[in-house]
């Protein structure tokens, strides 16, 4: 304690003396009221409330003073009872509205008074109205559901009915669970209707009101309601629309699903495939080629008797070894009609595989043809293959029965070409050709490929064949008929079923040297070779046997040359079936073309 | 002038009415017109009532105004305000003295207070126009009030003539030109300010609005009373 200083000692001693001495004895003037605030619930009356502040220890009175606006006299509050505790109430004498209320709450004790701070009202700008009263809540129906139907009355104090006090209603709705208030203003009526509220919830109401300028009152205590279950309607109604769309929709893809193929053949139709009237595709499909030619076949068609001068066959068979030429015979009306489809393929405008049209052509033609009839008649039987299938293959046919068989063929072949004869034989001696693409050369005795050169014993023989490429006016010259040489003519005896062409020679070749080496020239191409998957290979270069003896001679081992085999010809038009397999003709070493080209280029180089 | 064309018009056709209709239920058109719209003195009253609200919200706008700009404090500690000029007026300051006042009486007190502040509010509008405390938007809700109070006016003449045409007060009501002369002198004789006018305009607008009340309620009480 050394450091207090001595001088203050007693002054503290003092003073905690006092203040132990003096607590039920220290008395002030009393602390300032509030006037807290004013309200006049019907704008006929209104109350104050003050706030006493600190009352310094002593009993304190508090004593409310007014005054009037303009005026300088001071009124007591006329009743501090009615309102309860620290409040004055202004009864209807006392209150006059429009005026300004000047109030003061002074608090008084014995210490003294302190006055508080002054407050200015003016009662019309006070109204607090009490709360509405009667409010009743109930559902009701309608055709969209169940809603709310809340009503109520006016507070009973505010006088609306003589126009005095003119009060708008406010309510607000929610769900017991939940927090937050929807709230409407009903305005100046005293009902009001709630909508879309959910179903088997349970809602509590709630309303007030408000003077035109004003207060709001507070709200009434919470009125409860349960919603009933319901469905709502609309809700209802689209679920039904969706089952019955979706039962629909069900419905379709269903019937779609079944009939998809009809469904299909509707939207993309099927293009259609080509078709030859009479031409029947289900006797391609069984495999028989000779019924469908012969579904072909009309009798009487074309209308000239002189079908013969349709029919010139010339084969010429080399009988030298080194020339031999291979030619792959078919079935010969397979062939034409392939070479026919052949020459549909490829090039636009060019023949269809129409044989009837083709057979028009030519047959217009080929009726005017006289001198024909002579030379057929000397070969006679110069004829390919029958049409017929396989009938007389089997037997070395008469000159009479390919005669027969000559007689069934002009629907099958195609027409000849006139015009190429008609510049090498102006004499009108003109021989009609039968396009066949290829020819074996077939010795009849023998069939074995061994043998094949001792058929063609005499020398100048070759054998050339009419190709059909693509074009059926065209002539694809298979052999080239050498001047030089003596050529002979043989004439087809029959085909084995093998598709071998076999060949007789003909008695009278010389006449028709002439023809023939007329004909050897430009349009026709010699057959180079033929490769082991049964393909023609052309020679385009019109120099002569001498190729083709080169050629033999290069490749003596490989090439059997003299070997043809009549290949099956497809049946259909289809260009894929082109056995001719030009395109694999591709030009090997010294290989040349005819001249004129007659083999088709674009079938050979593509 | 179309208005006054209209309220002519309207007069005339008030006065061809047969007197013996009853009042305000089925109002007839003179001369047989199909197309001619008589509103009947419930809607007269309605639009009167209307008129007056509106009044009575842009005043205290403009008030509130007023005292945001000018006097932040709010109880207006040493402010002195003078009387407002319409207080030589008699008005009814509670409901019983309002409803023991006749139609008559009350008609005019109306008419009184509107006449008294067509004046002022003109002479309000120009003084805050030429001030530059205000913005324009103050000063035109002040020219609004001028004109309004005027149309009020002439809307509370149309119902007192009705209601003298049906006969529910007498002719008796001499508000309409004799209260012209009064001028806003305070009894110093000094103009009143910007805001005393407003102040007291506000109350006064809210005076007009409860008379109208209480006059409709009183000769048309089925409607909404």
């Amino acid at each position: 304690m050394m450091w207090i200083d001595s001088g203050t000692m007693p002054l503290l001693t003092l003073s905690v003396f006092f203040l132990l001495l003096s607590p039920a004895t220290s008395t002030s003037a009393p602390g300032r009221p509030r006037v807290t605030s004013c309200r006049s619930p019907e704008k006929e009356t209104f109350t104050c409330w003050w706030e006493p502040g600190d009352d310094g220890g002593l009993p304190t009175t508090y004593a409310l003073y007014y005054c009037l606006e303009g005026s300088e006299t001071v009124y007591e509050c006329p009743d501090y009872k009615t309102a309860g505790k620290n409040s004055c109430f202004f009864s209807k004498n006392d209150t006059s509205l429009w005026i300004n209320y000047n109030i003061s709450v002074v608090a008084t004790n014995a210490e003294g008074k302190s006055v508080s701070e002054p407050v200015e009202v003016d009662v019309v700008y006070i109204v607090q109205p009490k709360t509405p009263e009667s409010v009743m809540v109930s559902v009701l129906e309608d055709d969209h559901g169940p809603y709310l139907r809340v009503s109520w009355d006016k507070p009973r104090s505010a006088d609306t009915r003589s126009g005095w006090i003119t009060l708008v209603y406010q309510l607000r709705v929610k769900q017991v669970k939940e927090e937050n208030w929807e709230e409407y203003d009903a305005g100046m009526q005293k009902y009001y209707n709630v909508f879309s509220l959910h179903s088997g919830k349970e809602y509590m109401v709630q309303v007030r009101c408000k003077p035109d300028h004003g207060f709001w009152s507070e709200w009434t205590t919470p009125a409860y309601i349960q919603m009933p279950d319901f469905i709502p309607r609309e809700r209802s109604m689209w679920i039904m629309v969706a089952v019955f769309s979706a039962f629909i929709l069900l419905i379709f893809a269903w019937t779609m699903n079944v009939k998809r193929s009809s469904v299909k053949h509707y939207l993309l139709p099927p293009i259609p495939g080509p078709k030859i009237r009479g031409f029947d595709q289900q006797l391609l499909k069984s495999g028989k080629s000779e019924e469908v030619f012969n579904a072909l076949v009309i009798q009487g068609f074309p209308p000239t008797t002189n079908y013969e001068d349709l029919l010139v066959e010339y084969l010429e068979v080399y009988d030298d070894v080194k020339q031999e030429l291979v030619l792959n015979g078919k079935n010969l009306p397979e062939g034409l009609l392939k070479s026919k489809t052949m020459s549909s393929d490829n090039d636009s405008g060019r023949g269809s595989c129409d044989s009837r049209t083709l057979l028009m052509e030519k047959c217009a033609e080929g009726v005017e043809e006289s001198g024909m009839e002579q030379e057929l008649s000397q070969f006679g039987e110069s004829s390919w293959a029958s049409s017929d299938s396989g009938e007389d293959r089997e037997n070395p046919a008469s000159p009479r029965q390919e005669d027969r068989k000559v007689q069934t063929w002009p629907p099958v072949f195609s027409s000849p070409q006139p015009h190429h004869f008609q510049q090498q034989q102006p004499g009108g001696t003109r021989a009609s050709y039968h396009s066949v693409p290829e020819i074996s050369c077939r010795s009849p005795p023998g069939h074995s490929s061994g043998g094949q050169q001792n058929r063609f014993s005499k020398p100048g023989f070759y054998q050339y064949t009419q190709m059909h490429s693509m074009d059926s006016i065209e002539h694809k010259h298979v052999a080239q008929v050498p001047q030089s040489q003596s050529a002979e003519y043989v004439e087809v005896q029959t085909v084995d079923p093998e598709n071998i062409l076999l060949l007789r020679p003909l008695a009278n070749a010389e006449g028709h040297d002439p023809e023939l080496s007329d004909f050897a020239g430009e349009d026709y191409s010699k057959v180079r070779d033929v490769t082991s998957d049964n393909i023609l290979l052309l020679q385009r270069d019109l120099s002569g046997p001498q190729y083709v003896r080169d050629y033999c001679q290069d490749q003596s081992g490989q090439v059997d040359p003299c070997f043809m085999q009549l290949q099956q010809v497809e049946q259909t038009c289809k260009p894929t079936n082109v056995h001719l397999h030009l395109p694999s003709l591709m030009l090997q070493d010294g290989m040349r073309l005819a001249g004129n080209g007659y083999v088709d280029s674009t079938i050979m180089m593509s | 002038m179309s208005r006054n064309q209209k309220q002519a018009v309207l007069f005339v056709a008030l006065l061809c009415l047969d007197l013996r209709t009853h009042v305000g239920s089925a109002p007839i058109c003179p001369h047989g017109h199909t197309g001619c719209h008589i509103l009947s003195l419930a809607d007269l009253f309605d639009r009167v009532i209307q008129h007056s609200a509106r009044l009575h919200g842009l005043s205290s706008d403009l008030h509130s105004e007023f005292e945001h700009f000018f006097l932040p404090s709010k109880n207006h500690i040493g402010r002195v305000y003078r009387k407002c000029h319409t207080s030589s007026i008699l008005t009814p300051n509670g409901k019983e003295n309002a409803q023991k006042l006749a139609r008559e009486e009350l008609t005019e007190v109306i008419l009184k207070l509107l006449t008294a502040w067509r004046d002022p509010l003109s002479q309000l509008h120009q003084s805050m126009a030429h001030q530059q405390d205000f913005n324009s938007f103050s000063s035109n809700k002040a020219l609004e009030l001028s004109d309004m109070v005027h149309e009020l006016r002439k809307g509370v003449e149309k119902v007192t003539e009705k209601m003298q045409l049906l006969g529910m007060i007498s002719n008796s009501v001499n508000g309409l030109s004799s209260s012209e002369a009064l001028l806003p002198a305070s009894e110093s004789g000094e103009a009143m300010s910007d805001y005393e006018l407003v102040y007291c305009f506000r109350r006064d607008s809210d005076k007009v609005q409860n008379y109208l009340k209480i006059l409709k309620c009183r000769i048309v009480p089925e409607h909404g009373c």
